[in-house]
């Protein structure tokens, strides 16, 4: 088993990333900046009805039209469009205002079905059905046989429902690519992905060419959260253009409409949950029946019970379709709505034993789980950081005023393990250059900087000696970038081939200074003998002659490792004559094994942190029953925080020599998980009332008071 | 976005003899017209600008009275040290429209005259939300609707913040058109449509708004906004007070209240509550409670009567200067 530095000089340090200053400055070209010479733009024709049959289309004016150098249609007459913003065909054109009039040009005739757009409409009784199978298909039920006898006899007994919405991925780049032929068989695409070999393989395939001659670049790139990971409908659209085009480069990219509803989106979760527990807080059943959509025609599926140890459970889940858009993989797929679904119960119930929701979490952790000792040290960092001790007080006693002030917390878990089939090439050239390259890429997440880390750790280089070059899809292949998979993946190939890459360095030169391979070594950009400083780096590589030393290396094993947990907590205040909450702080506590760079690292955890904080507040997919359309698919109605939204962030990395010995986990998802859990139950916690749907906005905060006076009354 | 023709007009009569023709609009800041048009929500043959019209631009106090022109923008207004200082409703009310960057684009007839936001408006259900003969506002998601006149058939909400506290102010709006111009209440800009062929706005096509003209104010004003982010959001609810006061016993009293009705709306209710009484915390207690004893809530927006109430509260209370909703 191979293991990481000992007493690293770079690695958990924390470094700037690599590609900082031209992100910032503007001087990098995102994929949808690229425009190779003679580009033609590319706009999207999607459908502007959530349900219909298409009786006849004809583009024959619109090809017809100045500037107009390409029509492909996706659907033709007799086919069946599933939701408002459904692909139907694409149009390249010599200006993108061009291209717009011509897909409007673009002449449909619809027959209209009857559509269900929301999950009330295509659960209710007589509902037109818009799947083979019906609107609603279950699951099986999963239930531990005592289930309901527990229930029956538990000393306290929760039975609520909550809910939280469909959200979009609003990625700040839309989805999309820019296509170039290059000539019969030859492809060169610009890609904001987080996948280059995927969106190459399926190219290929539609194309029936060999993925090798399907050159995909992503130097860097906007945001993906799991919605970009191949060529895309869109994508596939832009090659045809392409083609018909005599292989003009075509640029297809969404609009930000189109990216609401067209781009995918995040399942919502429903649950009706009893749950019952001892009086003195120990969990003893569990049953929930939930409900979400993944759209026309994906899974809503979460994780349910969540984190804690349940003796008795029930669970059953039925899918919902609706003519709305698909669902795709977003930011721990499942686990945010598992999450807040089960830790607003968890709170609840707290409440009516009477005990200090903290408390009762820790009693009720799995007790064989090697998360729970992790857990364990997670939440004394946490509950002290946002003083747990000194300020919770249970619901109903958080001030007289109209502002009330509340605690709460999550707990998450994610896996975050790697791959171990992925290769990084390292070149060290005479001229001192270093070069490492893999066929992984950015996503903003740091991977660019990481793998310069490791490289010039073991080189005795610093960070910016390295070139890191990933995201073209024609180097050794790497990791897709999902699941928190791809620093796992890629850090032990990018070791194991600076260590090759080094061995091999050291072996050429040793004999012009007049030494064995085994006497030297690097350190602070010098070749050492014995340990004492001999030559520098440059004088040193220029011995190489006209040979660089080039090492294509996999992995090694011993290097990463999977399974993390986590919590968040949050202060929030609420004034409870309006309804309207602000958020003072939130703490995220999170391991990940051995941090590269603690930099990114927490950057990682602040963009989860923000990312969670848009659920828990503003955002919805509001669908409208009548005309069956989004009504909110802009960025105006469709609300996330601006940087006056957000609270202190308080992130603290559980990086103890236990933690840095399991070796590199991923961070992506989970510190995104826990933040909507926790902030509504600091908001039920500082108004006394449970809130049971998010977003915790005016409306539902007040909705929640006046069924509890209501209640009382 | 359809092809236009364009006029730079240098003068407001050329500004009205450019836009004399059907299927013209103004286009000031932009930030309205230019989403309509992208959105295919309003698609005008041809587009006059009129920013450049230097005479439109700028705050004028002259005797105790302000006249600002309809081409200022939202950020000049909030930088006016004279109207932070005599007309907070109106500081109040402009500073927490949009962002800065809107703020200095946008203008303040711009705000005025700026369509509904209504999402079934600006998805191309009309002003409306009609489908096939019936109402998509009240079967559908009315959360952000009219609590007021909700018999109707107008749901939408009036969408200026500004246009509230000018109207307790007792504003009036200057409008220049081909024969000439003529000045109104600023309340007269507004009116309930009808049918869906008819407009929220009384202004005629070929009238453009030059200024509006605030009477020099003897007593106290405020406004207080309701709003769920921080950061770029409309308001829900807004209320907007002027008070006459001798002593504290409140004489006279003007509210209005946006983001309830499809016009600003004026409360009567709340006026004849406070007038006559000390100005307490009971009494703008009473005032909020006035104000929506009249109200129909939607089937999604019950909460919105309880931020109206709110909103009146606050905005007679912030002239007392009891904000007692910031003291944690």
């Amino acid at each position: 088993m191979a293991s990481w530095p000992q007493n690293p000089k770079l690695i958990g340090g924390r470094i700037p990333r690599l590609d900082g200053l031209g992100k910032a400055s503007g001087k990098t070209k995102y994929p949808s900046d690229v425009r190779p010479d003679g580009t033609l733009f590319g706009v999207l024709l999607t459908s502007p009805v959530p349900y219909a049959k298409i009786k006849s289309i004809d583009a024959s004016a619109a090809a017809k039209m100045p500037g107009v150098k390409a029509i492909h249609l996706v659907v033709e007459a007799g086919g069946t469009l599933h939701y408002q913003g459904e692909t139907i065909g694409g149009v390249a054109a010599e200006t993108e205002e061009k291209a717009r009039d011509a897909v409007r040009a673009i002449k449909v005739e619809y027959e209209i079905l009857p559509h269900v757009a929301t999950e009330e409409q295509a659960m209710a009784p007589g509902a037109p059905q818009i799947m083979n199978g019906g609107n609603v298909r279950k699951g099986r039920e999963v239930a531990n046989p005592k289930v309901d006898e527990a229930y029956r006899a538990a000393d306290f007994k929760l039975d609520s429902t909550y809910s939280i919405p469909v959200i979009t991925h609003v990625c700040l780049e839309s989805h999309g690519l820019t296509v170039r032929w290059d000539n019969d068989d030859h492809m060169t695409v610009w890609a904001s992905t987080q996948n280059v070999g995927g969106v190459s393989g399926e190219l290929a395939g539609a194309f029936q060419i060999p993925a090798t001659n399907v050159h995909t670049m992503t130097e860097v790139m906007g945001g993906g959260f799991g919605s970009k990971f191949g060529a895309d409908v869109w994508g596939v659209i832009a090659g045809h253009l392409s083609k018909k085009a005599g292989g003009k480069p075509v640029r297809m990219f969404l609009d930000r409409s189109q990216e609401h509803l067209t781009g995918g989106n995040r399942p919502s979760g429903t649950a009706h949950i009893q749950m019952g527990a001892t009086k003195d807080g120990m969990l003893t059943a569990m049953i929930a029946e939930t409900h979400g959509t993944g759209g026309s025609s994906r899974g809503a599926n979460f994780p349910l019970p969540y984190v804690y140890f349940v003796p008795n459970a029930k669970r059953s889940h039925s899918d919902v379709y609706v003519n709305g858009g698909d669902a795709r993989a977003m930011r721990a797929p499942g686990h945010p709505q598992g999450c807040a679904l089960m830790e607003a119960a968890m709170d609840d119930i707290a409440a009516m034993i009477g005990i200090d929701p903290l408390d009762f979490r820790i009693k009720n952790l799995p007790p064989k789980d090697f998360r729970t000792p992790i857990y364990l040290q997670e939440l004394e960092l946490g509950a002290k950081a946002i003083g747990w001790k000194e300020k919770w007080k249970p619901r109903g006693q958080n001030g007289s005023g109209t502002i009330k002030r509340g605690l709460g917390l999550g707990l998450h878990q994610w896996g975050g393990g790697g791959t171990t089939d992925k290769q990084v090439s390292c070149t060290i050239n005479p001229d001192g250059s270093v070069e490492v390259k893999s066929a992984t890429q950015d996503l903003g997440t740091g991977t660019r900087t990481i793998l310069a880390i490791i490289t010039a750790e073991v080189l005795g280089l610093k960070t910016t000696d390295i070139k890191s070059n990933i995201g073209d899809s024609l180097f050794p292949p790497g990791q897709p970038s999902g699941g928190s998979t791809t620093a796992p993946s890629m850090s032990p190939p990018a070791y194991n081939a600076a260590l090759q890459a080094r061995d091999a360095f050291l072996a050429k030169i040793a004999p012009a200074l007049a030494a064995e391979a085994q006497q030297l070594s690097l350190a602070d950009g010098q070749v050492l003998i014995d340990g004492q400083p001999k030559i520098s780096w440059k004088d040193a590589c220029r011995k190489l002659g006209m040979g660089s030393v080039s090492v294509t290396a996999g992995a090694l094993p011993g290097l990463s490792s999977n399974g993390v947990g986590g919590c968040q907590f949050a202060e929030a205040e609420v004034d409870v004559e309006t309804g309207v909450v602000k958020l003072k702080k939130i703490v995220a506590v999170q391991d990940s094994g051995l941090i590269i760079d603690m930099l990114t690292w927490e950057s990682q955890v602040y963009g989860g942190v923000i990312g969670g904080i848009n659920p828990a507040l503003f955002e919805e997919r509001v669908m409208d029953p009548g005309s069956g359309l989004m009504l909110n698919a802009d960025m105006e109605m469709y609300k996330l925080a601006g940087a006056s939204d957000i609270p202190e962030i308080v992130v603290i990395p559980l990086d103890t020599p236990e933690m840095r010995a399991r070796g590199v986990i991923g961070v992506g998802e989970p510190p995104t998980i826990s933040t909507a859990a926790a902030i509504r139950n600091a908001v039920s916690n500082a108004i006394g009332v449970p809130v049971n749907k998010w977003p915790m906005t005016p409306m539902n905060v007040l909705d929640a008071l006046a069924a509890a006076k209501q209640g009382k009354a | 976005m359809n092809a236009f023709e364009y006029a730079g007009p240098t003068s407001p009569e050329l500004a009205v003899k450019a836009i004399g023709r059907s299927g013209a609009a103004f286009l000031s800041g932009g930030t309205d017209l230019l989403n309509r048009m992208k959105d295919y929500v309003a698609t005008p043959s041809r587009v006059v600008y009129i920013n450049d019209i230097k005479p439109l631009a700028g705050v004028h106090a002259s005797g105790g009275a302000m006249s600002i022109g309809a081409a200022t923008k939202l950020a000049a207004i909030v930088h006016d040290k004279t109207i932070e200082a005599h007309l907070p409703a109106l500081h109040r009310a402009t500073a927490e429209v949009g962002t800065p960057q809107l703020r200095h684009m946008a203008t303040i007839g711009g705000n005025l005259l700026q369509r509904p936001r209504c999402w079934y408006y600006r998805n191309g259900f009309g002003l409306l939300g009609m489908k096939d003969g019936k109402s998509l506002v009240r079967t559908g998601d009315n959360r952000y609707h009219a609590i007021f006149l909700t018999d109707g058939d107008a749901l939408f909400v009036n969408p200026s913040s500004i246009a509230a506290p000018l109207i307790a102010l007792g504003a009036e709006a200057t409008l220049l058109g081909p024969k000439g111009e003529r000045t109104i209440a600023v309340e007269k800009l507004y009116q309930v449509p009808k049918s869906a062929a008819d407009s929220e706005l009384t202004i005629a096509a070929d009238e453009l708004l030059t200024k509006v003209t605030i009477p020099r104010i003897r007593g106290k004003n405020a406004t207080y906004e309701i709003r769920q982010k921080r950061a770029y959001d409309w308001p829900i609810v807004l209320a907007s007070a002027a008070l006459e006061l001798d002593g504290s016993k409140v004489t006279s009293a003007k509210i209005i209240l946006a983001g309830v009705a499809p016009i600003p709306w004026r409360s009567e209710e709340a006026e004849a509550a406070i007038v006559g009484k000390e100005l307490t915390t009971e009494s703008a207690e009473a005032a909020g409670a006035a104000a929506v004893s009249k109200a129909k809530p939607l089937s999604m927006n019950a909460y919105k009567v309880t931020l109206a109430k709110v909103a009146v509260k606050r905005a007679l209370l912030t002239i007392a200067g009891k904000k007692y909703w910031e003291e944690a």
